[in-house]
């Protein structure tokens, strides 16, 4: 389903839009972040800050509540998600990659429950980006691009003072039949217009991963390689690259205790992180990766070598968000080409 | 799988014994299912056991999966959830979860000579796979075990070992000689250098803290037997058991679902980051 | 007006001497204009290093690492690491010194003066600029930057870090060497001018605006991390973290307690974020690098700042003035007020 919805009538679409959340791009605080739609929807913005997985993956969830007297078995209560459906509008291309990646990691071999209920619920709109939307975006690198529909639902492409809306899944098409009437048929000269958009945004400049075929087995060369440590030697250790990474699911689960008598408490999923320290440290202290240099390893392998083996695609989108945010200047394609560089 | 995959079992414990005294003490507990029946589990493979409030540790399934009115554990006192192990009694409801990993191909291993070679608290996870061969003893041909401690008072398992003599060859060792001590004095490996066992139609399993297990390869290696012969099981920090919470991975395999049981010839394909 | 080439040169000649076996400096990174940290062991690496006004980071966090590495390894450090500092950076170093994480002997201070100016404020740079800079140059009191569209020159006020335009001491008053010329006394905006401003509010106003700030924290922890300060082995919001080794006893393990949970929820950001501030009282010398790091913007400054006045109005003490001088919360003076005991 193609239709062009012109810009004023965006807000008509999102209104009609009955039984969902809207959420929409927002610059609250200094920061572009999705929000609830709350009067006109303009989507101009750069790229959100951190990307929409929280929807399906939030960074903080129950599992269950537990309660225990002494002396008596425990009682457990499961917490599922709500059941509210939520379409994000403005998503970018490379965060809809994102969600295909997410959904591989918790969808394959088991699913996960908590992540399952709440995907379902959840539908992207995306933008396709004319212009990199960051000075570090590599989407090309990666097998992604600025028109990519993968894991939206439907895709906007700014046509100036319309959008050509095209639907992507059976989700998209009835997000666009909610509002049939504010739609119209794209004429040739539309067609015409977005082929040449479209042109245009695979033509723009972009950051590249030189050779990306090869990086794999690069990388599984480089595994002992010294330039890991160098490499790593300015990083500080903290979150911000991977907790802004629309593929990053890694997660910790622990007992927050509420109450101590009777025992009460919640199961709590939180992210976590392959940059903190004890992200792998056993219990006896041992630290499989006990070094900034094991763990910028195991970030860069994970997105480039290990989850190709396992999925056969890199687990990197190439948003940018990690280089453009890193305090320090640590910068996934300078390394990346550098280890394959050094690979010879 | 259940329809909630993080939502655990509630299981009894219905028998503690200590194994090994003094500070890393070693306990093993039964569970038993509270609501009748539970998960069938296959040798070597682990299951998540939880105390409210506290957390949940992954634990290898030390009983056969023949015995299935409970399962067993032993648990050495290392970390947050095992020490409030320890403080449980009899009757005492846990959760648990699973099975999580692969398992020993124990079935690929009828007719042959089976050596099991195990080190402090690394009896467990191997101790399904001796209980199984033993129950099924004529499927197999020779079974020695191979098991050592850091004193007679670090020997886990000591009756059960006892009552293996006789349908098992055991060749127990201490890394310290001791008095009242009769067998072997050596670190593991070195026993098993002494009995020089042939690697013909055999296979070795090999369980125990990492210096023992580098160097029983390497023993073992030398005495002919082929990379595919060797097996370990390896152990990392988990918390989901799914592949999905990302931290037990070494290289692309996630060790709680492609592991914990590797072959010498699959491991040292893995990078070394364990 | 310092020449990168002075800086260059002062470091090839250290490390080609062997009186010093690093340098940390900054070097052009790979992403656009920015600098990045950089250590250099080897003379003909001197080339790499640059200043400019992208040279914001904190590099004595470096010093820390470093000897974290050596205590780590059991190395004995040998000749001393030469670090170059910034007014506020030197500041960091002496407070360290201070608290005797090194001895003034070990570190070699190549001061840099920021002169009439400071770093750049990448936030406020947007509108400023056409297109991303390339390049970002010191030029008296501004800054020129080298975009897409050919130069372009903005005064430095504009887009400089709040940080800077209220800083005090804009020269590394401890140095072995130093560049550019001492311009102490200049007053680009008032002390603590950011502060006055949000204090104009109420305190329901006040509390509202924290609420807020601290739901939105991710607890990336980028501001602990980059903080020269947090230099503890053993965190309080870390239930885990704490050194743990053969030795640590299943006991020590299994009851520490969790004062923060990891779940990034208001009441634990705030019990976090407090409890960072309390322990950067009189300590904290307004390098501002937490709040330039946040990914989502926190004004971690004022909570900072409010403390170093503080310290300042209450006890006369000026973090980071004299590695002589007791640490604030390790002494006290006949003199203090004691208002503070109710």
């Amino acid at each position: 389903m193609e239709k062009i919805l012109h810009k004023e009538r965006i807000d008509d679409w999102i209104s009609a839009l009955t039984g969902w959340e809207v959420l929409s791009p927002a610059l609250e605080d200094g920061i572009w972040a999705y929000r609830p739609v709350s009067g006109a929807v303009r989507l101009d913005h750069p790229n959100t800050t951190q990307p929409p997985k929280g929807l399906a993956f939030p960074q903080r969830e129950v599992f269950f509540s537990f309660e225990q007297i002494k002396g008596e078995a425990p009682r457990l209560t499961q917490i599922l998600p709500d059941t509210v459906q939520r379409a994000v509008f403005g998503v970018r291309p490379c965060d809809g990659r994102g969600a295909v990646r997410m959904d591989r990691v918790f969808g394959d071999h088991v699913e996960d429950t908590y992540y399952q209920a709440r995907r379902k619920n959840v539908a992207y709109v995306g933008l396709a980006c004319n212009q990199p939307p960051s000075a570090n975006c590599f989407c090309l690198s990666v097998g992604g691009s600025p028109v990519s529909t993968d894991g939206l639902d439907v895709l906007l492409t700014d046509l100036g003072d319309r959008y050509f809306v095209a639907a992507v899944t059976e989700t998209g098409k009835a997000l666009m039949t909610a509002a049939n009437s504010l739609f119209d048929e794209p004429a040739d000269a539309d067609r015409q217009q977005l082929k040449s958009v479209h042109t245009e945004a695979l033509a723009q400049p972009q950051r590249a991963v030189h050779n990306p075929d090869a990086v794999p087995a690069k990388l599984k060369a480089s595994f002992k390689s010294p330039l890991w440590e160098e490499l790593a030697r300015a990083c500080i250790g903290c979150g911000i690259c991977t907790f802004l990474c629309p593929t990053c699911h890694c997660f910790d689960i622990n007992d927050e205790v509420t109450g101590s008598a009777p025992l009460k408490g919640n199961r709590v999923r939180t992210w976590d992180n392959c940059q903190f320290p004890d992200f792998t440290m056993h219990t006896s202290g041992h630290n499989p990766r006990p070094t900034v240099g094991a763990r910028l390893r195991q970030r860069v392998c994970h997105k480039f070598q290990y989850f190709p083996e396992n999925f056969g695609m890199p687990q990197c989108t190439g948003c940018g968000r990690c280089i453009s945010e890193c305090p320090v200047g640590i910068d996934i394609v300078s390394v990346v080409n550098k280890v394959v560089e050094h690979a010879g | 799988m259940p329809d909630n995959i993080y939502l655990p079992e509630l299981a009894r414990i219905t028998y503690i014994k200590e194994e090994v005294a003094g500070e890393r003490s070693i306990k093993t507990f039964r569970v038993e299912p509270v609501n009748g029946d539970s998960f069938e589990h296959e040798c070597g493979q682990c299951a998540m056991l939880s105390i409210f409030g506290r957390g949940e540790m992954m634990i290898s399934i030390a009983s056969s999966p023949l015995v299935k009115d409970y399962k067993q554990f032993s648990i050495m006192r290392v970390g947050r959830v095992s020490a409030a192990f320890h403080d449980l009694a009899v009757g005492d409801v846990v959760g648990i979860r699973g099975p999580y990993g692969n398992s020993f191909p124990v079935d690929d291993w009828r007719g042959k000579n089976l050596y099991f070679i195990g080190g402090g608290c690394g009896l467990a996870p191997i101790w399904p796979v001796i209980t199984t061969a033993v129950a099924q003893r004529d499927s197999f041909k020779n079974i020695t075990v191979f098991y050592g401690g850091r004193s007679p008072r670090d020997i886990m398992y000591k009756a059960e070992l006892e009552k293996l003599r006789g349908v098992a060859d055991v060749h127990l060792s201490v890394d310290k000689a001791e008095d009242g001590w009769d067998a072997y004095c050596g670190f593991v490996p070195a026993n098993v250098m002494d009995k020089e066992p042939s690697s013909d139609n055999a296979i070795a399993i090999t369980c125990g803290p990492p210096i023992m297990i580098k160097y029983v390869i390497q023993n073992l290696r030398s005495l002919g037997f082929a990379d595919e012969q060797i097996y370990t099981t390896l152990e990392n920090k988990m918390k989901c058991g799914l592949g999905k919470c990302g931290r037990c991975n070494v290289g692309k395999d996630y060790v709680c679902v492609k592991g914990p049981v590797y072959s010498w010839a699959e491991l040292k394909e893995l990078p070394e980051e364990y | 007006m310092i020449n990168v080439r002075d800086i260059r040169d002062a470091a090839r000649d250290l490390l080609a001497k062997g009186e010093v076996r690093a340098v940390i400096g900054y070097r052009r990174g790979s992403r656009g204009m920015a600098a990045e940290p950089v250590v250099i062991t080897a003379p003909e690496q001197a080339d790499e290093l640059v200043w400019d006004p992208t040279c914001f980071h904190n590099l004595a966090l470096y010093l820390v690492e470093d000897r974290k590495f050596l205590a780590h390894s059991r190395k004995a450090p040998g000749a001393p690491i030469a670090i170059i500092a910034k007014g506020c950076d030197a500041r960091a170093i002496v407070v360290l010194m201070q608290e005797h994480y090194f001895k003034r002997e070990e570190v070699y201070i190549i001061g840099v003066s920021c002169e009439g100016v400071g770093v750049l404020d990448e936030r406020k740079l947007a509108g400023h600029v056409p297109g991303t800079p390339t390049d970002a140059a010191f030029e008296g009191d501004d800054f020129v930057f080298t975009t897409p569209e050919g130069e372009k020159r903005l005064p430095a006020r504009e887009v400089m870090a709040d940080r800077c335009l209220e800083c005090r001491a804009p020269f590394p008053k401890e140095h072995n060497v130093v560049f550019g010329e001492d311009k102490t006394g200049r007053e680009l905006a008032a002390p603590f001018a950011a502060l006055a401003r949000f204090e104009e509010q109420g305190a329901t106003e006040r509390w509202d605006f924290w609420r807020r700030q601290f739901e939105r924290c991710i607890r990336c922890f980028a501001c602990r991390s980059v903080c020269p300060m947090c230099y503890c082995d053993e965190c309080v919001v870390d239930s885990i973290t704490f050194p743990v080794a053969p030795e640590t006893t299943a006991d020590e393990k299994a009851n520490r307690i969790r004062w923060i949970e990891r779940s990034a929820v208001r009441s634990e950001n705030i019990t976090y974020h407090m409890t960072r501030a309390m322990h950067l009282a009189g300590r904290c010398i307004d390098c501002g690098e937490c709040e330039r790091v946040c990914p989502v913007n926190i004004p971690l400054r004022l909570l900072n700042n409010k403390m170093e006045r503080e310290a300042r109005e209450r006890f006369g003490y000026e973090p980071g003035a004299s590695i002589g001088a007791a640490s604030l919360v390790a002494s006290f003076n006949d003199s203090d007020p004691g208002s503070f005991i109710r």
